[in-house]
């Protein structure tokens, strides 16, 4: 099998999961690799959770807020 | 609270647009019923068609769309779409309104807004959203965030409407039975208390303008058409392109005033919006273009009296690179090259006809009166002005001749949206003040019955996920998910749904958790932006705590995207119920908590603003004090003697000051500073010097501010030189100085606009015109000079304007770095200015001189209240809100308020209105009986807590503090927003968020 | 050096006998040369062991956190910063504080000693200017001061305390600071490299905590590598990943705060590099936020506060 990237995403509610929603409302096709946590802020995000998603197995983390 | 029959604690909103929903969400926070009543299927009005905004480029969609979304679903407010009002019977305090509802054809409650019926829908009609730049169906939703989030049908395009046997395709795709073609026009009454008209505005129609070649040059659009270009959510998906062949533009031009400061087509008024809309449109696209963009854009006199905006155009000048030029601009052609481009031809600064080619042009078009709004405020006897707008009754803010009903938005008079903001919070404040003994008895509050204890339970999760009709089931394999969902640790039940947002299913939730003993729910289904909050109702009803619910979106993160992918998307969905089932196994009641309230309102600054807060917060009920530091009340106002356009300001001002000082209500004290304040919201404790502790629960702040004294232009030294009050004072007593003068000279941009005050202060320009045209009054022979740099004369001021050219007054341009020098003589100052045009000094032996000063913060003071109340100041001491597009008179700390001066300059009118803006706002704080908190607050181990202060230092809500004694972390769950920035910088994990800590999110990650 | 000593100890006799402070902590002669061990002096007669000398290495400000009553501490310039950085978190009551500041210009690494003896303990040093004649069982060695210090104070450029109730001795001329070579030689090495060096070095890592005992600035009441709920990082020593980690959220929840004191290093029994992590994120913050812990009174964190002017060199833009 082709190597498929495990990729975690920590959205902050008020944009960023905001826009991932307007993804999906205009249809935007992307890659199933990613897994979405949708946190309150991207203040939210310790680093510890990039950590810690490294280290259970995913291949990217991406932060956005 | 005893209830006067003949009053009504409701107020009917006419319009949803940004002005409508504030004050809508205002009023229903403050205890009145609201009835919202929009002509559109969908609320919102302009801003969501709009792409950024000025001056802070936010996205204009994403700061709306939760207010949109708070308003939508608020208990008190009955969002009335697809509806006009036919007619308003009654007096103030009850008023009976006729409403037309037109048929939507599509049961709101019923449609999940799922949009598989516009997909078979074979109609395709101009998008009027999108400015007929592409097609929606016959069967549409206005625009994708819309509430409600149901679709309509468009009788004059449905196939099925104009021939019952027709097409129907839409039936047989709705999965959910929402739509019903011979659905009819309902007439209804309701009851209310008072109205706010907010309709809005009509866009200019640039096809008047033939010289333009809009409609006829396909590559000249309209700057709305230009705003939807733009938009990651327009017909281009944001790609810059003409409409016309595709192509990407190189070279962009913005074409200003069309539409405005034209007598000819009776638009003798400034729209107010466009110079600032067009320099961040310019801006914007720059951003916006991978390549280099070239931008011009060809106005008369440069706008940007707004806070913040002399900054944003000269940012847009010299960072951005966007090219100003001061024009008349003719025509705009073809440029005949065969590349479409069009070729506008204009005189320049220094009279020269030339012409330049540009691959698009955009028209700033202007505001237009509501045309739909003339008629029905003829029915109602609400006087408009000459140009059909709805302007505000003098010193009222937002008044019309109508008692009971009040004006807020662009119908009162083109303006932006923190104004627009700003006068519908003061409607909202002014439309309750005669409604206070009536406050609360029409709202309503649900009950749910008492919630289950499941502390110490056994986890039992129940899944439910969603097909949506087709729109996750035709991707995502939904049985097998909720199949695999059986699997998982804690789940004892889970099944799939045709739409779990449907009532039924509602209902089935509710059986199954009281069947299955479920402590902890699941739904797999759209996004919990817009439906979380539904379920966890229904969590509410079968007594559970709502917090034991998490969601997780397989539609518009899943289906929708991987339309291709089933199989993947199909794991994808798996994956994301594992980690919800995985978070919601660690999920715990989450309690609010209440707060004791002091309803009482402390006012600091005892000038027009203050006092005006002061009385009217008496009327809402409120108790008041109203601080002033100076031995008198009054402020500022006391050196204005002339409203804008003639009001008698001293009489206007001592009847303020007897309202305020015999009000049993409120308590004023003047000679007195604040020294000390302790608290929060609801619980504030204000010292002042005269060592009284005062209680409150809010606190407005109009502590207002200065007039710079000039150290330029021989001020202090020559005393025929002085500003603009000294002026008035003058022209108030008849001095005879103005009866001899020869020559009088105006100067504006005094302190303004420059490096060290890099700000406009906005009313100069109009207040000078208005001296000026006084000064011709007094004495027709004087010559009256007005040495400028723009002329600012907003909105319906352009009127000024004109009227002052048409009596002579000598308008001269000079340019910042050719300012005008002034030479005292033995019986004149000489000033010598550089005439633009001319471009030869011009030397004027000027009797008086009136300085155009700025208008200048109180900084000291400023700042000193700033860290009293944890609010922030700008650069130049101005007092700095929430945010400058929504929240124009809020803080980012709660129960603190601003108006007036202190926010930056602003007329008396502006003032007034920001005034009741204020009150308006802290109505809905001082409205609550207790302060709720929702309650996913942070929380401290302490055990854990080393008392580092890290937390305190990063909460932007100054919601944490580190107890002095105990060192350890406090937080205030009053203040607390639950962003988490304590908790992802607290080293040692002691600080969390509930409902979202780092055991929760790290069993999501172990969930992978 | 025995000057400083006198100096020392005649004002912590004084503080204690006129009840100025209920404790002095300061340093007493080990054992052996170069080996200061802390001392906790509640009377005049036991601050008699007060002394100063090339061997007083340790951070006292590891022992004045939360400290009821009042206490004096002898601080060298790295004590004061860290004070200073425990003072803006809490930890310290400054009012509570008196700090005898003695001006510094480093101390002895003993693994630099060690390698003049071949590899054996130093029994006798003698001081004399600017150079050192060194003991041990076997064999002597003359070498310069400033040949033999650790490298945190030959990178040192704060020897002199900043603030201090009271200055024992002679205030050092001003020292420019060190540049950031071997951190610039680090980040010049490619990823591959970098990686290898990590390995070799944390495989090394016995997971002591030494390091995280030995600072100052390590003071959480429960470590996040201690914590089970969630577990962050595995807690054995086998896992090289983990040890780095360990290494890395630790040096990370130092940034902005850690002065540079070396004592982490100097506490590894394995002998890791661990400076060349800690000195990284000094030269970073110093960099980006042109901040330096524990300088000056006013400063506030780095990491936690800001600006709208903080570099933003890590959000991906268009």
């Amino acid at each position: 099998m082709e190597y498929e990237p495990k990729i975690v995403a920590f959205l902050c509610n008020w944009c960023s999961y905001a826009g991932a929603d307007l993804a999906g409302i205009g249809r935007i096709q992307y890659p199933p690799n990613i897994r979405v946590i949708r946190i309150p802020c991207s203040g939210r995000i310790n680093p510890l959770f990039i950590i810690k998603a490294l280290r259970q197995g995913a291949d990217a983390v991406l932060t956005s807020g | 609270m005893s209830t006067k029959p003949d009053k009504v604690g409701a107020v009917l909103v006419v319009g949803s647009g940004i002005a409508g929903i504030q004050a809508s969400l205002d009023l229903a926070e403050s205890g009145y019923y609201v009835y919202l009543v929009e002509k559109n299927p969908a609320i919102g009005g302009v801003m969501p068609m709009l792409d950024k905004t000025f001056p802070t480029n936010d996205c204009s969609m994403c700061i709306l769309s939760p207010k949109l979304v708070d308003c939508g679903r608020h208990l008190n407010v009955n969002t009335i779409t697809n509806a006009e009002v036919m007619d308003i019977q009654g007096e103030p305090g009850n008023f009976k309104v006729t409403l037309k509802q037109k048929a939507r054809f599509v049961d709101p409650t019923k449609c999940t807004g799922c949009g598989s019926c516009a997909e078979q829908c074979p109609v395709k009609v101009p998008d009027e959203f999108n400015q007929g730049l592409n097609n929606r169906k016959a069967i549409y939703k206005l625009y994708a965030q819309a509430f409600p989030n149901a679709y309509a049908i468009d009788p004059t395009k449905c196939l099925r409407i104009k021939k019952p046997k027709a097409c129907g395709k839409c039936l047989k795709a709705c999965q959910a039975n929402a739509i019903d073609h011979t659905m009819t026009d309902q007439i209804t009454e309701i009851e209310v208390g008072s109205v706010i008209l907010c309709p809005g505005f009509d866009k200019f129609d640039s096809g008047q303008l033939a010289y333009y070649g809009y409609g006829k040059h396909p590559n000249v659009v309209t700057s709305m058409e230009f705003e939807r270009l733009l938009s990651a959510s327009g017909p281009f998906g944001g790609h810059m392109q003409r409409p016309s062949d595709g192509k990407e533009p190189h070279k962009v031009a913005w074409i200003q005033c069309v539409g405005s400061r034209n007598c000819r087509i009776d638009r003798g008024y400034c729209s107010s919006v466009c110079c600032m809309y067009a320099i961040k449109e310019a801006v914007i696209a720059k951003e916006h273009s991978p390549y280099p963009l070239e931008t011009a854009i060809f106005f008369m006199d440069m706008r940007t009296y707004g806070k913040d905006f002399e900054k944003y155009y000269e940012k847009a000048q010299h960072e951005n690179g966007v090219r100003f030029i001061r024009s008349r601009v003719y025509e705009i052609i073809e440029a005949g090259d065969g590349t479409g481009n069009c070729r506008i031809r204009y005189a320049d600064d220094e009279g020269n006809i030339t012409y330049e080619d540009f691959d698009l042009a955009v028209l700033s078009i202007g505001l237009d009166p509501p045309t739909e709004m003339v008629e029905l405020a003829g029915k109602l006897g609400v006087e408009l002005n000459k140009f059909n707008f709805c302007q505000p009754a003098k010193l009222t803010g937002v008044g019309t001749n109508k008692p009971g009903i009040f004006v807020a938005g662009a119908f009162s008079g083109p303006r932006d949206i923190p104004e627009t903001v700003m006068q519908a919070s003061a409607a909202a404040a002014d439309s309750a003040a005669d409604l206070a003994e009536v406050r609360s008895t029409l709202t309503k509050v649900k009950e749910y019955p008492p919630e289950k204890d499941v502390a110490g339970e056994i986890v039992r999760t129940g899944v439910f996920v969603c097909h949506c009709g087709i729109n996750i089931g035709s991707v995502v394999n939904v049985p097998e998910v909720a199949e695999y969902a059986k699997t998982l640790p804690t789940v004892v039940f889970a099944t799939d749904n045709l739409y779990t947002c449907s009532q039924d299913t509602s209902a089935q939730i509710k059986e199954v958790i009281a069947k299955h003993n479920l402590n902890r729910v699941i739904v797999a289904s759209c996004s919990p932006r817009t439906h979380e909050p539904m379920f966890q109702e229904t969590l509410k009803e079968a007594g559970l705590n709502p917090n034991l619910f998490e969601m997780t979106n397989i539609r518009d993160q899943c289906s929708w995207v991987h339309m291709h992918e089933p199989e993947e998307a199909t794991e994808k969905a798996k994956d994301l119920v594992k980690m919800a089932v995985y978070k919601a196994a660690l999920l715990e009641p989450i309690n609010s908590v209440s707060l004791d309230m002091n309803h009482d309102a402390l006012v600091i600054g005892g000038g027009v603003s203050g006092m005006t807060s002061a009385v009217n917060l008496s009327k809402q009920g409120y108790k008041v004090y109203l601080v002033e530091k100076a031995g008198l009340l009054g402020g500022i106002a006391n050196r204005i003697r002339y409203g804008m356009t003639g009001e008698d300001i001293p009489a206007f001002v001592s009847n303020l000051i007897n309202q305020v000082t015999t009000d049993e209500k409120i308590t004023v004290y003047t000679g007195v500073e604040i020294t000390d304040v302790h608290g929060f919201v609801g619980n504030f404790e204000t010292i002042i010097s005269s060592g009284e502790v005062i209680k409150h629960g809010v606190t407005v702040i109009a502590t207002g501010a200065e007039e710079y004294k000039p150290t330029e232009y021989l001020y202090g030294q020559n005393d025929r030189v002085m500003t603009l009050l000294e002026m008035e004072s003058l022209l108030a007593e008849g001095d005879s100085k103005i009866k001899d003068a020869k020559n009088i000279v105006f100067i504006q941009c005094v302190g303004s606009r420059e490096p060290e005050r890099p700000y406009c202060s906005r009313i100069c320009c109009t207040k000078s015109i208005k001296q000026a045209l006084l000064v011709k009054e007094a004495n027709p022979e004087a010559n009256v000079f007005m040495l400028y740099r723009d002329i600012r004369t907003y909105g319906f001021y352009e009127e000024l304007y004109s009227e002052a050219r048409s009596k002579g007054i000598i308008f001269i341009r000079y340019s910042v770095d050719n300012k005008p020098v002034m030479e005292a003589t033995d019986n004149s100052v000489k000033v010598t200015v550089t005439d633009h045009v001319l471009n030869v000094p011009i030397e004027i032996e000027a009797d008086l001189i009136g300085l155009a000063s700025a208008i200048v913060s109180s900084k000291d003071n400023n700042s000193k209240l700033s860290q009293f109340y944890k609010v922030p100041l700008n650069q130049e001491g101005f007092f700095l809100e929430a945010h400058m597009k929504l929240r124009p008179v809020d803080f980012g700390t709660d129960g603190v308020f601003m108006c007036g001066l202190a926010h930056g300059p602003k007329n008396l009118d502006e003032n007034i209105n920001q005034a009741k803006a204020a009150v308006g706002r802290a109505c809905t704080v001082l409205a609550k009986n207790t302060i709720t908190v929702e309650g996913k607050s942070a929380f401290v181990n302490k055990n854990k807590c080393a008392g580092c202060g890290e937390c305190e230092a990063v909460c932007p809500a100054k919601a944490v503090q580190v107890d002095p004694v105990q060192k350890i972390a406090v937080v205030n769950e009053a203040l607390c927003k639950g962003c988490g920035a304590c908790a992802s910088s607290c080293r040692c994990g002691a600080i969390n968020i509930k409902g979202c800590t780092n055991q929760q999110l790290v069993a999501m990650l172990n969930a992978l | 050096m025995p000057k400083l000593a006198e100096q020392i100890k005649d004002a912590a006799k004084k503080l204690l006998a006129e009840q100025k402070v209920d404790l002095v902590v300061g340093f007493a002669e080990g054992s052996l040369p170069l080996r200061g061990t802390p001392l906790f002096a509640r009377t005049p007669e036991e601050a008699d062991k007060l002394t100063w000398n090339l061997g007083c290495e340790n951070n006292l400000a590891n022992y004045l956190r939360k400290k009821p009553g009042k206490v004096a501490v002898v601080a060298k310039g790295c004590d004061v910063r860290a004070i200073i950085a425990l003072v803006k978190e809490n930890q310290i009551n400054r009012d509570d504080l008196y700090i005898i500041g003695v001006p510094c210009s480093g101390m002895i690494d003993r693994k630099k000693t060690a390698a003049l003896l071949d590899d054996e303990d130093i029994l006798a040093i003698e001081e004399s200017g600017d150079t050192v004649v060194i003991k041990s069982n076997n064999s002597s060695a003359t070498a310069k001061v400033a040949d033999l210090l650790h490298n945190s104070c030959r990178d040192c450029s704060y020897g002199n305390p900043v603030i201090y109730d009271e200055l024992v001795g002679e205030l050092l001329p001003e020292k420019e600071a060190a540049d950031f070579t071997e951190i610039n030689d680090f980040e010049a090495k490619s990823v591959a490299e970098r990686r290898a060096f990590m390995n070799s070095e944390f495989s090394k890592c016995i997971r002591c905590y030494a390091c995280r005992n030995a600072c100052p600035l390590c003071y959480c009441e429960e470590c996040f590598v201690d914590c089970n709920q969630p577990e962050w990082i595995g807690k054995s020593a086998y896992n090289t990943e983990d040890n780095i980690l360990f290494q890395v959220v630790r040096v990370f929840h130092c940034a902005g705060r850690c002065v540079d004191c070396g004592a982490c290093e100097r506490a590894c029994p394995m002998g890791i590099n661990l400076r060349l992590l800690t000195r990284k994120l000094v030269k970073d913050v110093k960099e980006l936020y042109n901040a330096e812990a524990g300088v000056n009174m006013e400063d506030k964190p780095a990491l936690a506060t800001f600006t709208v002017d903080d570099p933003e060199a890590f959000l991906l833009k268009e």
